[in-house]
């Protein structure tokens, strides 16, 4: 009889130990956690606040104003002209034998101005 | 016997303190443990706000363009402050201050730092983080930072109009900052316009460089997409830096576009035509009276350069006659006119449209509107309207008949698109106008590859009541590709001035149609237009241009 007593007792006080040293774990783990939350925040929240500016700079830098007088400075392009674009189907096809000039003598001709019509 | 029962109580007794005793302390574990998790968080708590505060540390929306480049956004920076009741040594403090900031001075840093009963002396605002490091290099304690953030332009001029700025506590003042201020206060989302940054600056460019040319007081462009209503530019010279001190007073502050009610002339001949092929009682076959000067109600209408024979309703456009006007609409009529006009838009401000500085268009009402005011509104006096008004109704002539409200927020909130004229009169007045820029005014404005169909307009000033022969207003509109519409674009010259190479003409086909041709060659490459050439013109234009390249 005593020796269940006993043993009862004995079985609720090292639960209660458990659950003692248990609690105190989680609760120093718990604290773990939000130090590294707080210092992960802070850290996203430095890293938002940089991409931000650098946004800004960015829409600085790529300003047409200055993309232009850059271009003018090291590069010597030049806008496109409207004159420049011309569509595939609309160039002479054979412009190696001898250019513009000889397409319209060319046997080709009617072919050539068909699809020049179709392009129109 | 007895003693046993005395044994067993004490024993019971003893047995229960030590049980209460447990119980306190387990209690007092499980507190200390599990207290701050039993607690339900509400989110006024700090603990809580920690773990949600990883969101935008900036309080005021950005402003982007259609492609998603910045054009307006706040900076963090600090303010410096001091607190004057911890300040030991006011007069060294504010000599070392005076060494960082010499544009406040001694005096006035002395002041500050020695204001009596308050511990918030505000010295300077928005510190460059450089300023900040030096101010914490001195390692005074009575001086504190305080978070704050600048709004800052990175296109300066480009877009002063639009955006308008905001005062040093970031309170919009003007433009979208003043009209948009809740909406960009209340989320960090950014705010999408209809603009487009390219081509705003290339249509600025090409404005400076007619304003320069023509040695015009100012002038404006706005470019609109004729199928959503959409401004894709909108420019006004002079304008100002926004990152500067903003000048009081001054014209560049005028945003032209929007406020710049004015007399637009000739152009008006535009929507006197569409009035008549609408009214059914045109035909574009129709031809008038224009040999010589007529009388309405003691007014003498008289053309500029008058052709003096029967014109069509296409010569009327071409040669720009104000008697084939006057006598196209008297067709028409005065009440079907000012409805047509109303319903086009011209009568009330465009108060839906998001930026803060707008005008009210004079425009007479029924009593005042005689047969004289007829015939002057018909080519365009005696109705004054903005830029945007003209656009926006012209947009609605080129896109087969729908007025779509002018707007410049990507999500804007204006009224339903309506038809105003039919898609048959649009349709018709394509080519008339496309004749205009081939044989007509805007002759200058025709460029090769890009098909442009527009009117232009000359307007003598109003100065103290009477018209000034040589301050005009000049203006262009267009629309291009003409076939099927998608840009409409307007140029309005402010006093622009004759020069050697205009023959001292300061009429619009010499400064307004030029300037808009330019502009349309440079925008509608970037616009993704494509050019239209034959091979002919082609082939010329490379022999043409062989020797210079």
């Amino acid at each position: 009889m005593i020796n269940t007593k006993t043993a009862i007792s004995a079985l609720w006080i090292t639960l209660t130990c458990f659950v003692c040293f248990g609690t105190f774990v989680l609760k120093n783990r718990v604290h773990e956690l939000e130090t590294e939350l707080t210092r992960l925040n802070t850290g996203i929240q430095n890293d938002v606040k940089a991409i931000h500016v650098l946004k800004a700079e960015w829409s600085h830098l790529n300003s047409p104003a200055r993309l232009r007088q850059l271009a003018e400075e090291h590069i010597s392009l030049s806008k496109a002209r409207p004159e420049q674009i011309i569509n595939l189907s609309a160039l002479p096809f054979n412009h190696e034998e001898g250019g513009v000039e000889s397409a319209s003598q060319n046997q080709d001709l009617g072919n050539y101005k068909r699809l020049v019509k179709a392009e129109r | 016997m007895r003693a046993m029962v005395v044994c067993r109580q004490r024993m019971f007794f003893a047995i229960l303190g030590f049980l209460l005793i447990y119980a306190v302390l387990i209690f007092r574990v499980f507190d200390l443990c599990l207290a701050d998790g039993l607690k339900l968080p509400s989110l006024d708590d700090e603990a809580v706000q920690k773990h949600a505060n990883a969101v935008m540390p900036i309080a005021r929306a950005d402003i982007v363009d259609r492609n998603g480049t910045v054009l307006a956004t706040s900076l963090p920076t600090v303010n410096l402050y001091a607190n004057p009741k911890n300040v030991r040594h006011p007069e060294e403090v504010a000599e070392q201050l005076t060494l960082l900031f010499p544009e406040i001075g001694y005096d006035e840093l002395l002041a500050k730092l020695t204001r009596p009963k308050t511990s918030f002396s505000l010295i300077k605002y928005n510190l460059s983080p450089a300023q900040q490091s030096a101010v914490n290099n001195l390692g005074i304690p009575a001086l504190e930072f305080q978070n704050s953030e600048k709004r800052v332009y990175p296109h300066n001029n480009l877009f002063s109009h639009v955006l308008g700025y905001t005062n040093i506590d970031n309170l919009g003042l003007a433009g979208l900052e003043k009209s948009m201020h809740k909406r960009l206060t209340e989320s960090t989302k950014p705010l999408e316009l209809t603009i487009d940054l390219g081509i705003q600056d290339t249509i600025r460019e090409e404005l400076l460089k007619a304003v320069k040319k023509f040695k015009a007081e100012g002038a404006t462009a706005i470019l609109l997409d004729v199928n959503t209503g959409g401004v894709i530019a909108m420019v006004s010279v002079p304008d100002f830096n926004p990152n500067q001190n903003i000048p009081v007073g001054d014209r560049s502050l005028f945003n032209f576009a929007t406020q710049g009610v004015y007399e637009a002339g000739s152009v008006f001949k535009t929507f006197n035509t569409a009035l008549g092929l609408e009214s059914g009682k045109v035909k574009v076959s129709d031809k008038f009276d224009a040999t010589k000067p007529i009388k309405i109600q003691g007014l003498t209408v008289s053309d500029f350069k008058g052709e003096n024979r029967w014109l069509s309703v296409g010569e009327i456009l071409i040669y720009s006659s104000n008697i084939g006007s006057a006598q196209l609409v008297s067709r028409v009529g005065r009440e079907a006119q000012r409805k047509f006009l109303q319903n086009m838009g011209f009568s009330e401000p465009l108060s839906k449209f998001e930026i803060s500085e707008k005008a009210r268009p004079l425009f007479l009402s029924e009593k005042r509107w005689r047969d004289d005011t007829m015939a002057t509104v018909s080519y365009g006096y005696g109705i004054s309207v903005t830029p945007l008004h003209l656009i926006s109704a012209f947009a609605a002539l080129m896109n087969g008949g729908i007025y779509r409200y002018p707007h410049i927020l990507k999500n804007a909130d204006v009224p339903a698109p309506r038809r105003v004229i039919s898609e048959k009169t649009s349709v018709a007045m394509r080519p008339l106008l496309r004749d205009v820029v081939l044989y007509g005014s805007a002759k200058k404005a025709n460029i090769e590859g890009y098909p442009v169909a527009g009117k232009t307009g000359t307007a003598n000033k109003l100065v103290n009541g009477h018209y000034v022969e040589k301050k005009v207003m000049t203006s262009f509109i267009s629309a291009f590709p003409f076939e099927n519409p998608q840009y409409a674009l307007l140029v309005v010259m402010d006093e622009p001035k004759g020069s050697k190479e205009t023959w001292g003409y300061v009429t619009s086909g010499w400064n307004a149609a030029p300037t808009g041709g330019n502009i349309i060659k440079e925008i509608a490459p970037q616009l993704n237009i494509p050019a239209e050439f034959d091979l002919e013109s082609q082939r010329k234009h490379i022999q043409k241009t062989a020797h210079i390249r």
